[in-house]
């Protein structure tokens, strides 16, 4: 096959070739150990499990309409992982807070992260609406959108009944830090 | 269109380069040094090896830096346990911090062996004394970096090394000089979280910009007095 034009391999050209090989994996040993390094471990004492919530208001004693924000423990530090969501929100994203809503004789528990960029919605309690003050997104109280900027309805959190009703427990995560 | 070969793209890159600033000529220069042959022995590598190990110093460092947290204040402190956490759970933080450690271990020893070689051979005799002084200012810079590295575990052995240390510091005479020095290094009546801070700015900050910055003279003496003849 290796007719006048084809370069005939030298022994110049091997020696070429090993220096590069040599030289390349010198350099990628040197900087791949960096790079694990760099990756983020997760933090020491980070545990999932369920957060047990003690509501202002317990649950049976919610007029229709109805809703009361509660906050993730601070200490240790937790969040709660959202069950689904849409626009800036993701299933498995935390919220730092949420609302018990009770919306015509059922309750559901939504998270606090307005669905355009993450704001902490507030609850306006004449219009019966969670309304974010970044953009001015407002939600109907069962998490679907009045108004946008926002396209998507409010995440909802994973929950049962605690041992009272006024306790709740909520998919969350201990962050360790 | 034809491809270009790679060597043309190469070429104009270089060329457009060295029109906006003499490239080419700079890296000639620094890079192509003939080397006599009486430097052509392992022990003229003393020198370069201590400049390798010092850079790994400084990567390894950065790297550490990015995890650990200066912060004595508390049982455990967020130093002791960012370490821990270096050590335990970053993924390779046992070998960057373990390089790190080993790396600084075996600096002192080449810069000892490169000092030795360099008094063997007379290489500080005139006109190259003053890069013996500098040499010298480099040597005390490695090992109070040494010194102020062996705190920042935050341990039982780097709290009471630390303390050891500062003592004798603070016995310099005359008395009132002594008692200057120990409360500048301690920050307070005893060794505690100050501390830990003054050492750790001295140890990431003010003592690698100064070796950083005394190398640099170190090797424009070389380059201008050349190698030096043995005796």
């Amino acid at each position: 096959m290796a007719d006048a034009a084809t370069p005939r391999s030298t022994r110049r050209t091997f020696l070429g070739w090993g220096m590069a090989i040599i030289i390349t994996s010198l350099t990628v040993s040197g900087i791949l150990p960096i790079l694990v390094f760099l990756w983020p471990p997760p933090p020491k004492g980070q545990t999932k499990g369920p957060l047990t919530i003690a509501l202002d208001t317990p649950i049976d004693q919610l007029s229709d309409g109805q809703a009361v924000k509660f906050t993730a423990p601070a200490s240790p530090n937790s969040a709660f992982i959202m069950a689904d969501g849409g626009g800036d929100n993701a299933p498995g994203d935390l919220a730092f807070g949420g609302f018990v809503v009770m919306n015509q004789g059922k309750v559901q528990v939504l998270a606090i992260n307005c669905s355009h960029l993450g704001c902490s919605v507030a609850l306006n309690e004449g219009a019966k609406s969670f309304d974010c003050p970044c953009h001015g997104s407002r939600f109907h109280i069962d998490g679907t959108v009045l108004r946008g900027p926002a396209a998507y309805p409010l995440s909802h959190l994973t929950w049962k009944q605690g041992q009272d009703a006024s306790t709740i427990e909520v998919d969350g995560l201990t962050l360790g830090f | 269109m034809a491809i270009p070969h790679p060597r043309e793209v190469q070429m104009a890159v270089v060329q457009w380069l060295d029109e906006r600033y003499p490239f080419t000529k700079a890296i000639n220069e620094a890079m192509y040094q003939r080397v006599p042959n009486f430097a052509n022995a392992f022990y003229y590598c003393f020198g370069g090896m201590v400049f390798v190990l010092i850079v790994l110093q400084l990567v390894t460092g950065i790297l550490l830096a990015i995890y650990y947290v200066p912060d004595a204040r508390g049982n455990p402190a967020a130093a002791y346990t960012s370490v821990l956490f270096i050590q335990n759970s970053v993924y390779l933080g046992w070998l960057i911090r373990g390089v790190h450690f080993w790396g600084a271990n075996i600096l002192i020893i080449m810069v000892l062996l490169h000092m030795a070689r360099v008094y063997w051979t007379g290489s500080y005799r005139a006109p190259r004394e003053l890069n013996w002084m500098v040499g010298v200012i480099m040597l005390l810079l490695v090992l109070v970096l040494a010194l102020s590295g062996y705190l920042l575990p935050w341990d039982t052995k780097a709290y009471f090394a630390t303390e050891v240390t500062i003592k004798i510091a603070g016995s310099a005479p005359p008395a009132f000089l002594g008692a200057f020095i120990k409360q500048v290094l301690q920050g307070g009546p005893v060794v505690g979280p100050p501390t830990l801070q003054i050492f750790f700015t001295a140890h990431v900050f003010l003592l690698p910009a100064l070796i950083v910055l005394l190398m640099y003279v170190h090797f424009r003496f070389i380059r201008a007095h050349g190698i030096a003849e043995p005796m």
